[in-house]
């Protein structure tokens, strides 16, 4: 049985149901959610602990412990400049929180969690990585950009990738824009073999790849 | 998306912290995830342990410096990082590349050089879904079914412990070719004898040892290294074979990986090109020498060939580096 399902038989409410209402929230989230979280569940225990984060903060959070015993935790994240917050499980990986929890639509699934297909890719900590080979809990107090950063800061690789064709069903373009805007971070003016290198781990079914290279040359000279 | 199955999650803020917590027993270290995550979520294994402790949160455990004669990085050091890294790149040039090779971009920024060493094998029949073939490596049976199915890309140096399957690692054969060694919580193994047929591992490590730190001797001016790698999808795949080059002024190291439960030093055809010119004639026959003692199983024979030719070329490379 899936978790979710198991979830389901004991609470009549799934938490991923609960999560998802509750992670719209934003501030006030955590009292908010668990007062849903006590009156849709009946017993929790809220205890509140002193732990240091992935960037070496030490911050002090609350742990809620739902009626069957799961653990859920407050992850606290900069979400595309804004600082944000969700309960997680233990077994959330960083996908899970941010599109379930946070409500980020940009991070797709091409290939099952595999890890070999980048369509799940955000910035961590101005690292490009897969959101779906990466814990929820690991990643408190982490910085995030997400391909729905790029519309909000006017990025020139938007327009790049419109005028240029560089999606067409569109489903893998999320994981290519941040991937690209990576790339632009850390190297401004890339060649076309940066680009390729950098591009290497996404994959798209209908085959835009060499749209991806005039874009992100014209996004680097500023759209021109 | 198949959600994992549920664990309990520590921070380690020490390496003692880490081993005192796998000491407890029913645990095991995470780093970069991005071996393990896959192996959780798809139930690979009969059972995982429940406890995940987690590596990154111990402070400075991802440098990379030249210190004493050795080149010493941090278990915890990202792959790209390691490929990035000028120093790498000048003089321990093998391995440089052999971390620029693996996997794809994200990886490299999430994977470790301490989880590439110790990843579990790729063998199709372990790997797959919901532990659908009970094999040996999981302890279970005495069937290796690469024996008997396809076994395109499995061992071409024969089988051991009766399992067929082999060792993934890219920046395996670097190690080994640059004569590294792996310090570990309890002690320092040499690269060369730091791999081995477990259950499901595919190193010697006892189960409550971590390894901290690997050291590379800074080779004499003159050397120079190389590393190749074949595989389908260039951009992302595991090697089908890889292959690492140390040359220096009176001998040679080559290693060898993808090709046998551990990686494995051509030492026949170190000895042909020692101290020699390297021409293409003698890094062919070196190639050829490299693959002499091979044997092929019912679907791999073309393997023994894709091994010469890798091991030559990346003779010349070294050599033209
Ligand atoms: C799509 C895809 C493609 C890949 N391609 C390649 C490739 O081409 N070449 C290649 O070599 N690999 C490849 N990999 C495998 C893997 O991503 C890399 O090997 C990576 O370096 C693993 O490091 P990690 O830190 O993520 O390991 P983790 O997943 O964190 O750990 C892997 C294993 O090592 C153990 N471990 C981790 N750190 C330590 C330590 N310090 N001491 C003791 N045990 C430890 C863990 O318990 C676990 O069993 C690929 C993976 C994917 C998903
Ligand atoms: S979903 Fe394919 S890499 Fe994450
Ligand atoms: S545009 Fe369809 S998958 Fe890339």
């Amino acid at each position: 049985m899936s978790s979710e399902e198991n979830n389901k038989k004991t609470s009549g409410l799934t938490r991923r149901e609960f999560i998802k209402d509750a992670g719209i929230v934003v501030g006030g989230a955590s009292v908010a959610s668990m007062a849903l979280l006590s009156a849709c569940k009946g017993d929790t225990k809220t205890v509140t602990q002193t732990v240091s984060t992935t960037v070496n903060k030490t911050v002090t959070k609350t742990v809620t412990v739902a009626e069957d015993g799961v653990e859920l935790t407050d992850l606290h994240v900069i979400l595309n400049g804004e600082p944000r917050v969700c309960h997680i499980e233990a077994n959330w990986t960083l996908r899970d929180a941010l599109k379930e929890g946070m409500g980020v639509i940009s991070l797709k699934d091409m290939c099952n969690g595999c890890g070999a297909c980048g369509s799940c890719s955000a910035i961590v900590n101005g690292r490009p990585i897969l959101t779906c080979m990466a814990l929820a809990v690991e990643c408190d107090g982490a910085e995030i950009e997400t391909a729905e950063h790029l519309g909000v800061i006017n990025h020139p690789l938007v327009n790049a990738y419109a005028k240029n064709f560089c999606a067409q069903c569109g489903y893998c373009t999320p994981g290519f824009l941040i991937t690209a805007k990576a790339l632009l971070d850390k190297k401004p003016n890339p060649t076309d073999e940066d680009i390729i290198d950098a591009l290497g781990g996404n994959i798209c079914r209908c085959g835009t790849y060499p749209q991806h290279i005039i874009a992100i040359k014209e996004a680097a000279k500023g759209g021109k | 998306m198949k959600t994992l199955e549920i664990f309990e999650h520590i921070n380690a803020k020490s390496f003692e912290d880490a081993v005192a917590a796998l000491q407890k027993g029913n645990a095991e270290v995470v780093a970069g995830g991005t071996d393990l995550i896959g192996t959780r979520r798809f139930n690979v294994l009969p059972s995982n342990p429940a406890t995940l402790i987690n590596l990154k949160t111990i402070p400075n455990a991802d440098y990379i410096k030249e210190e004493g004669g050795f080149l010493k990085i941090g278990a915890l050091a990202k792959l790209e990082d390691i490929a990035e890294n000028d120093i790498v790149k000048k003089k321990y040039a093998a391995l440089a590349e052999a971390a620029h090779k693996t996997a794809s971009p994200h990886l490299r920024e999430m994977g470790t050089i301490g989880g590439n060493i110790c990843q579990l094998n790729r063998c199709w029949f372990f790997r797959k879904d919901d532990n659908y073939y009970d094999c040996l490596r999981k302890g279970n049976t005495k069937t290796c079914f690469a024996l008997t199915s396809d076994n395109r890309y499995h061992s071409i140096f024969g089988m051991e412990k009766m399992c067929a399957a082999v060792n993934p690692s890219d920046t395996a054969p670097a190690l080994v070719a640059l004569d590294a060694s792996i310090v570990t919580t309890k002690r320092t193994i040499k690269a060369e004898e730091f791999w081995a047929v477990a259950i499901p591992g595919s190193t010697v490590l006892d189960s409550d040892e971590i390894v901290k730190e690997i050291q590379i001797p800074t080779p004499a001016s003159g050397s120079k290294s190389a590393f190749k790698k074949l595989a389908i999808r260039e951009s992302i795949d595991f090697p089908i074979v890889n292959c690492a080059v140390l040359i220096t002024s009176s001998g040679a190291r080559i290693c060898m990986n993808a090709v046998h439960n551990k990686p494995r030093r051509a030492t026949d055809a170190e000895a042909l090109i020692s101290g020699k010119t390297i021409t293409e004639e003698l890094a062919t026959q070196a190639g050829e020498k490299a693959v002499e003692k091979a044997v092929a199983m019912s679907n791999n024979k073309w393997k023994i060939a894709a091994t010469a030719g890798i091991v030559k070329e990346t003779i010349l490379a070294a050599a033209n580096a």
